[in-house]
């Protein structure tokens, strides 16, 4: 199927790796469908595309969390997973945090208290509140790169 | 909007099946239960609404600048 999307021109996506959020996202109720674009390599790639189907000029640039924050721990409630379907161990599930990313590089935010989880095996997914109380909706990330780079100095 | 009065214990009937239980109060504080199904989404509104803005910037960012910015990230 082709779609016009906002960033990235007229693309073919495959059908079959459509993706479903029963209730939306909030902002986003009526967005249902999406598509993850993560190119060839999704494991190295540390910024993924969460592109809607249903409107082609939804998208949320999203970060691939522990390939760069690698002390991210977030706490879900198992009957909350439980929404997404049957999944036999973590890595059936993908998880990335919503990015803004405006002009200014400093003010670039992650939401890490409510990540996008996806179960790839039942295709569905779902932006769920963690218990985390030390995680905000607008971490800072530029100024945690540029902390880390120091601390590795 | 409605307003009921409700003492500890007491609970509230939303529909058929979503039951709101005043558990506690201490001070200005109210400890809430929720029986609901376990498809009704329920945040605190001020985080949901913390949320609902932030996705809303999110589809407005700046392309050039993800760009830029994976391609810092890929250089660490």
């Amino acid at each position: 199927m082709l779609l016009n999307t906002k960033n990235f021109g007229q693309i073919e996506i495959d059908e079959n790796k459509i993706l479903t959020f029963e209730d939306g996202l909030p902002g986003f109720l009526d967005c249902i469908h999406y598509i993850l674009l993560t190119n060839d390599d999704k494991e190295q790639r540390p910024i993924w595309w969460l592109q809607c189907t249903d409107k082609g000029n939804v998208a949320f640039p999203v970060l691939n969390t522990f390939a760069v924050l690698e002390n991210y721990r977030p706490e879900v409630d198992d009957e909350t997973l439980a929404l997404l379907g049957e999944f036999e161990n973590s890595n059936e599930l993908i998880v990335c945090n919503v990015l803004v990313v405006p002009q200014d590089i400093n003010n670039i935010t992650v939401n890490l208290k409510a990540p996008i989880i996806i179960n790839i095996n039942t295709k569905k997914g779902m932006q769920i509140e963690v218990r985390n109380k030390e995680y905000t909706v607008r971490h800072n990330l530029y100024q945690e790169i540029e902390k880390s780079k120091k601390t590795e100095e | 909007m409605l307003a009921l009065t409700r003492k500890k214990g007491e609970s509230i009937v939303i529909s058929d099946d979503i039951e709101v239980f005043v558990i506690g109060v201490q001070g200005d504080q109210v400890k809430l239960g929720i029986k609901a199904p376990r498809s009704v989404s329920i945040y605190r509104k001020e985080i949901y609404e913390q949320i609902q803005q932030q996705n809303k910037e999110a589809v407005n960012s700046d392309e050039d600048v993800v760009n830029k910015l994976e391609d810092l990230l890929k250089s660490r």
